[in-house]
């Protein structure tokens, strides 16, 4: 079956109305918050799990590539669809289904976007805890194959501690069950495997998520700082001092001005480097958290440390934060964000390596952390235009990303590793170690269907990798 | 190696494999009375993975041990051709205390880990029964948690890296050392609660917490489970973040503290962590329930009794022991089930458990003076399993031997196949704890 009949058959399965395959329309699916581009073959807006099992058998049956796709906000490739693909968009599978408040459950269709589910249960006092920057648009679908953070993980931990379940379509169209409602699942944990995985296992077509209630007390501070050096120490004093902040977010100077000329959240002009403190719980902690973390600041050569007297002022100091990568926009034609991670004493170190790098690639590189886990976004300023700069982002990305590997870390915290950060998985992983998570992938996707190409390299040796489909398949470099 | 013991061909691999010093023929432990043909220690995850091949090629089955703590659950294995320690894996492969986190070989002790970062500070979450012998790797293996567990987090959310050998012998690994890692697939999640069915995991990396400077244990009492079980789900929804909320039954109280006076309540215990300040204010949210306070030593105790009360509901006679993972709302009900299938067949029923993250463990044991026949057990395992709520797990962490083959399959919201293909591609010989957890 070619293209043109597998998109009949796909009107046929999702209705006249859910295929996109006019090359007007497909432009707008061929790239994602990243740096790739490549263009769909169609893409494809099922209504329920069981149109996207009957997508998935067609296209398995015709051999043709298939990505699941959320709000493409992505920064790592991962919902680039092979050239000639199929796309399935999830944006009409956006209800929440359930919410089962004595539970602390929610069970959402994997459209449904981050922040409009907290939104959703708000009146309830309770809201869904992972919030990457991107929250105003990314899904949860999106959110649960790249195991999305965001900035108070420090505290709550990323998606996968928020996930007890997951109804997911297989390569061959089957609808199975991982966990449920309560907290964990005997048996393997493929609930827990199942996130992260980047579209390569299944498509989640509903998702069971926790509920947190929200805290009665939030304290929200600025600390300012003439440099990023003192601003990395006292990173680690907050911590030594026995404090787990909810949120621990650094951005140094230039970030600032630039994110304060687009927003006016009231970031101090002239400082090296602000952290982003938020401490949350019950009154009398926070209270006591709050002073214990001032002193900590002032004591790490802080200048000044502002609190937000209210929800207005919290709400301004986030603001800045979470539209940094808007505001990075005006500055450059194009940005590049990488996604290192470090161990926590190593902050001060990669911080001058990126400095470093900066000069010796000739790049202006803007620094958001969230500090309080080693977590680092670089923000190298290029123009897309111009291939010298262009080659010399990524040379820069790389460079940064070895420091990272070469201490201890690792190239991805949250965004995923998709296409581009595919090559460095040899860096963190021997040929052996990777062609268990490949044999494994097999096991649910054994033809690679299901986003190929995308964080799992090719081994480098040539040699056969047998999947439970019972056909061998040949996998060799180069391929 | 005893002198005395013949040496087999099995024996002579491992010695190459190994050394001498490190292999033992015809060991005198036991599991559920199945002796293991040889033990042995191999002290590199390389050894491990000659071992696993040799095994593979000679069809011979492997069990992987720790400190033998939790080696009474499961089926009556056919046969343990290998029984390998983890015990000489106990290298600490990373720890700054400044990074909050710490690296360590699978066979060390939890009790030495907890000694070692306590001394700067730190708390690591893991809690099991019998931490001097309850190893990192059968922590994992079982994924087992304590009390801290309301607080800090199962084995899933603190285990930020993996290295393991699969049952085919090939090395794998998940995570590293940084507490946010999303490259490539979480093996940690894939291994921890797998029982040894997977993998030999060879060490892991975990994140680790400021230890909190103070602490205080609240106990209120009620007189029916029910009345517990309202109050715990009140504190649910009050502002407190206490670190453990543990529901312990009369039953379970008279076990843990044998002095106990007849006819004790139903309790639920509370604690809290922080400044004076904070624990005052504990006092007023928990009210005129709280009929006692616990600090110091006397807490330190109490809560290491409540991690132990597995083993010491095994040492019951014909004792069955029941651990159950509910949504919320269906604890109560489960243990009002419970405690109907406990006066109707004949059993005292000793219960306990993180009952704010929706875990219950139950102890069955027949009343004094009577004596249980085997269909009895099985009546109540059956009535328990026909009115188990959906979305529910329950596993058999121990019971009389006679039962062991008929407690009946794995319940689990979780696809089977998905299960069983897995094992089939990790472990394509079954010769890791073959047939002791079937799916």
């Amino acid at each position: 079956m070619g293209l043109p009949e597998i998109i009949r058959e796909l009107r046929n399965i999702a209705g006249p109305g859910s295929v996109l395959d006019r090359p007007e329309d497909l432009m707008l699916y061929e790239y994602d918050g990243g740096v790739r581009k490549s263009t769909p073959g169609a893409v494809v807006f099922p209504q329920t799990a069981q149109q996207v099992s009957a997508i998935m058998r067609a296209a398995a049956a015709a051999h043709i590539p298939v990505v699941a796709r959320g709000a493409g906000t992505g920064l790592s490739g991962g919902a680039i669809c092979k050239a000639g693909g199929i796309i399935i968009a999830f944006s009409r599978m956006n209800r929440v289904l359930e919410v089962d408040v004595e539970n602390l459950r929610a069970v959402v269709q994997p459209g449904v976007v981050n922040l409009q589910l907290s939104e959703h249960v708000s009146h309830l006092g309770l809201y869904y805890a992972p919030d990457p920057s991107s929250q105003k648009a990314c899904t949860i679908g999106g959110n649960v194959a790249e195991n999305s953070g965001g900035p108070h993980t420090l505290l709550h931990g990323v998606t996968v501690n928020h996930v007890t379940g997951v109804e997911v379509v297989m390569p061959n169209g089957e609808i199975v069950q991982f966990g449920g409602k309560a907290a964990e699942s005997y048996g393997y944990d493929l609930t827990g495997f199942f996130v992260g995985t980047e579209g390569t296992v299944g498509i989640a077509t509903a998702i069971t998520v926790k509920l947190l209630r929200k805290p009665e007390s939030i304290a929200t501070l600025l600390a300012i700082f003439e440099s990023v050096d003192d601003g990395a120490r006292t990173v680690s004093a907050i911590t030594a001092a026995g404090i787990t902040p909810a949120a621990l977010e650094m951005l140094d100077g230039w970030t600032l001005r630039t994110i304060e000329a687009f927003c006016h959240a009231g970031y101090p002009l002239d400082a090296g480097a602000v952290l982003l403190i938020e401490l949350e719980g019950l009154r009398e902690a926070v209270q006591e958290q709050a002073i214990a973390v001032s002193e900590v600041c002032l004591q790490q050569k802080a200048r000044e440390v502002r609190r937000a007297k209210n929800e207005e002022e919290r709400a301004l100091l986030w603001k800045g934060r979470k539209l940094a990568f808007g505001a990075l926009g005006r500055v450059a034609p194009s940005y590049y964000t990488q996604d290192g991670v470090v161990p926590r004493s190593q902050m001060a170190g990669v911080l001058q390596h990126i400095g470093e790098v900066s000069k010796k690639y000739d790049l202006i590189i803007g620094n958001i952390f969230h500090a309080g886990d080693g977590n680092l976004h670089p923000l190298i300023m290029f123009d897309l235009r111009d291939r010298d700069q262009y080659e010399r982002t990524l040379a820069a990305s790389r460079d940064i990303l070895q420091y990272c590997i070469d201490v201890g870390g690792s190239i991805t915290g949250e965004h995923g590793v998709g296409m581009e950060k595919r090559d460095m998985m040899r860096q963190l992983f021997t040929d052996e170690e990777l062609d268990v998570m490949i044999s494994l992938r097999n096991v649910f996707n054994g033809d690679d269907v299901l986003n190929p190409d995308k964080m799992l390299p090719v081994p480098r040796m040539c040699r056969e990798i047998t999947g439970p489909s019972s056909n061998p398949v040949l996998v060799q470099e180069g391929m | 190696m005893s002198t005395t013991a013949v040496v087999t061909r099995v024996g002579r691999e491992l010695i190459a494999i190994c050394g001498a010093e490190h292999v033992t023929e015809a060991p005198p432990e036991r599991i559920l009375g199945c002796a293991p043909s040889v033990a042995v220690r191999p002290g590199l995850a390389e050894e491990i993975v000659a071992i696993l091949r040799f095994a593979n090629e000679n069809d011979l089955t492997v069990v992987p041990a720790g400190g033998f703590t939790q080696q009474q659950s499961g089926n009556v294995p056919a046969q343990i051709d290998i029984l390998l320690y983890t015990s000489r894996l106990t290298d600490v492969e990373h720890y700054d205390p400044g990074d909050l986190t710490i690296g360590i070989g699978a066979g060390s002790a939890i009790s030495q880990l907890s000694a070692m970062v306590g001394k700067d500070g730190l708390l690591f979450a893991g809690d099991p029964p019998l931490p001097g012998r309850a190893t990192v790797g059968g922590l994992l293996a079982t994924a087992m948690a304590g009390p801290l567990r309301h607080g800090f987090g199962a084995p899933r959310d603190y285990c930020i890296g993996i290295r393991f050998v699969a049952g085919d012998g090939r090395t794998g690994k998940g995570g590293g050392r940084v507490v946010k890692n999303v490259a490539g697939y979480d093996m940690m999640k894939l291994m921890i609660g797998s029982q040894g069915t997977l993998a030999i995991i060879t060490g892991a990396s975990f994140k680790l917490f400021p230890a909190p400077r103070q602490t205080r244990t609240f106990v209120a009492h009620f007189s029916t489970g029910a009345e517990a079980i309202e109050y715990q789900r009140r504190i649910l929804r009050s502002p407190l973040d206490p670190v453990c909320l543990e529901l312990v039954s009369p039953e379970a109280h008279r076990l843990l503290v044998p002095a106990s006076p007849a006819g004790a309540a139903w309790s639920i215990c509370v604690r809290g962590a922080g400044s004076d300040t904070v624990l005052t204010r504990y006092r007023s949210e928990l009210g005129p329930a709280v009929a006692r306070e616990m600090d110091g030593a006397n807490e330190l105790g109490f809560w290491r009794c409540v991690a132990d009360f597995t083993p010491l509901a095994c040492e019951k006679p014909d004792s069955l022991l029941l651990s159950l993972a509910l949504p919320l709302q269906e604890v109560q009900p489960v243990l009002a089930n419970l405690e109907q299938i406990a006066a109707s067949g004949g059993f005292t029923l000793a219960a306990i458990g993180r009952v704010g993250t929706g875990h219950l463990l139950a102890a069955l044991w027949p009343t004094s003076g009577r004596q249980a026949a085997k269909s009895d057990f099985i009546a109540a395992l059956s009535a328990l399993r026909a009115r188990l709520p959906h979305h529910s797990s329950m596993a058999v962490l121990y019971c009389p031997t006679e039962l062991r083959s008929e407690t009946g399959p794995l319940q689990t919201p979780t696809h089977l196949e998905s299960m069983r293909a897995v094992k089939r591609t990790l472990d394509p010989k079954d010769i890791l704890n073959r047939g002791r957890f079937p799916l």
